[in-house]
């Protein structure tokens, strides 16, 4: 591979033997896939180590007395806990304890602490056609389709990317592997496309189809920002899709011949209303009337605007959540920070909701494997209603539960009946 | 007695030796092995029992979570590793992490179908940067 005057001295430990060896692990990795060169990374979304994964926070605190420090912008992603109030939410002390030592590490070398996998909904939004890495599914699909920056799937090297500032030119840091092979004509009618949970399915239906691949969607009627987080976060759960284009609204093509890069498609599906019912009933196991005693929202992480909205919801009906009912509103802690200045927090709160920072459900002590561990009854949830596929999708094999999609509103109508609507 | 040498893709550098543990099947890291021991604990796996430790696996190719690299870095922190990994097919992404992480030898795409031509348990030599595959063949 070639390397760069400075990359040189790099490796040769001209900046420390810890940017040496991080980078010799880079230059490996790009050798491994006949990298022709390495990129400067201008923003790492880091995966933060989790206390539920045995040796990972452990590895981390060994790292971190290195003296180690990110060279570039780096967001953590989720923990196993909300380091809050994860004793209210039931997770085991040895949980937390062990995760909580995670944060002095990521702050020793210079990360910032957003444990959560929207990190772009905190103003973590890398620029049309520059370099980073990221893990998360839903965030690097995200940061590829949505933002134009450019990114693979990213896993336990990130580290020594936010060490170097450095990746190999691989994979979708090029323009040829960019390039959309499926065309997805989408015949649904726009009403069809108006819940982010709508949207949700859609992504579930393509990724099945399309695996790894690119696809092209040639309608998307009017997508918010959270409903291309809803559609890309579907395609990477039911396939591993990192990029989809839907111009206009995606960054990179303006038409769908310019997002085939003058190539024919590989292949063209057409979506319809009976597609879309089939992904809801291939994720619904809870029959309607049935008692649910879980509801999950925010996954991936709400944003404030979501949060309003429950609110909003909470206070307008004046209703309580169902005794019988956890209500799982998932965010971050920054975004928490301005949901309780805004008053929204209180609310949910007051309505018997939780708004959860730093983690989710799929990611806590309610993992059928981390119950076994500590002691805990399986499952810790029956019956899960949520808007999210790809909560429904991980829950269901992790957790142990059955699980039911609906719309927003249909979910909090549920957690205060108690019952699927 | 003779040697046989097999060329394939030298992914990731360093010289091992060890018996060749020969899977069939496509394997996942995170579920098919005790993540303490290293002990195979898929149920119906062909090696079911069998530790991976030390050994230097053949098989067709990777599957399952992206926690594959996660379970290697634990498993070597126990000194449990395999000692290389030699798959038939290109190798993922996170296979290849979790090699360079443990620092152990990784190669692909042999020239010869080495599921067929490698007996379990022979002692095979590998070198991930010339891509080199050594073992003893009985005559």
């Amino acid at each position: 591979m070639k390397l760069t005057p400075d990359e040189r001295k790099m490796l040769e430990g001209g900046y420390g033997a810890a940017k040496a060896r991080a980078l010799d692990y880079i230059i490996q990795f790009g050798e491994a896939f006949d990298a022709e060169r390495l990129v400067d990374v201008i923003y790492v979304h880091y995966p933060a180590e989790m206390s539920i994964y045995k040796g990972l926070v452990e590895d981390l605190l060994e790292y971190a007395e290195t003296g180690a420090t990110v060279a570039v912008p780096t967001t953590t992603s989720t923990l196993a806990c909300d380091l809050e109030q994860w004793d209210r939410l039931g997770c085991p002390a040895p949980v937390h304890d062990l995760q909580a030592k995670a944060v002095a590490a990521h702050r020793k070398m210079g990360m910032a602490c957003t444990y959560t996998c929207t990190p772009q909904f905190l103003g973590y939004v890398p620029p049309k056609g520059s370099y980073i890495i990221s893990v998360e599914s839903s965030a690097i699909i995200y940061f590829n389709s949505v933002l134009g920056a450019r990114t693979n799937r990213g896993g336990h090297l990130t580290r020594y990317s936010a060490i170097t500032g450095k990746y190999p030119l691989i994979g979708y840091l090029l323009d040829e592997n960019r390039r959309g092979t499926h065309l997805i004509r989408v015949k649904l009618a726009p009403e069809e496309l108006r819940h982010d949970c709508d949207y949700s399915a859609l992504g579930f239906a393509v990724g099945r189809i399309v695996g790894s691949q690119v696809p092209i969607f040639d309608f998307l009627g009017t997508p918010t920002q959270t409903s291309l987080l809803a559609l890309g976060a579907a395609l990477a759960t039911s396939g591993s899709v990192a990029l989809f284009h839907a111009p206009p609204h995606t960054a990179e093509a303006k038409t769908v011949d310019e997002a085939f890069q003058g190539a024919k498609p590989v292949e063209v599906h057409e979506i319809t209303k009976s597609s879309i019912d089939a992904a809801f009933q291939a994720m619904t196991t809870i029959a309607p009337g049935d008692e649910i005693d879980f509801v999950t929202l925010g996954c991936p992480h709400y944003n404030l605007e979501q949060i309003r909205y429950v609110a909003e919801f909470f206070r307008s009906t004046g209703e309580k959540v169902n005794p019988g009912v956890r209500l799982w509103i998932c965010t971050n802690r920054m975004t928490k920070q301005a949901a309780a200045w805004e008053g929204y927090t209180r609310i949910i709160e007051d309505a018997g909701g939780f708004v959860v920072c730093d983690t989710c459900p799929v990611e806590s002590h309610m993992r059928i494997s981390t119950c076994r561990e500590h002691g805990l009854s399986v499952p810790q949830i029956r019956a899960m209603v949520t808007d999210s596929f790809k909560m429904a999708r991980y829950v269901r094999d992790l957790i142990g539960c059955e699980t039911a999609i609906r719309d927003r509103d249909s979910c909090l109508k549920a957690a205060i009946s108690g019952r699927m609507s | 007695m003779a040697d046989r040498i097999v060329k394939a893709k030298g992914m990731i550098r360093g010289e091992a030796a060890g018996e060749a543990l020969v899977c069939h099947k496509a394997f996942s890291f995170l579920g098919d092995v005790d993540m303490d021991t290293g002990v195979i604990i898929a149920r119906g796996h062909e090696h079911e029992g069998v530790s991976i430790a030390g050994r230097v696996m053949i098989y067709p190719e990777t599957k399952g979570s992206s926690g594959g690299c996660i379970v290697l870095m634990v498993l070597a922190k126990l000194d449990k590793q395999p000692a290389a990994i030699v798959l038939m097919k290109p190798a993922d992404p996170n296979i290849v992490e979790g090699a360079i992480l443990c620092g152990i030898p990784l190669l692909s795409e042999p020239d010869e179908d080495l599921l067929a031509a490698v007996p379990n348990g022979t002692t095979v030599t590998v070198n991930g940067t010339t891509g080199e595959i050594r073992w003893r063949k009985a005559t």
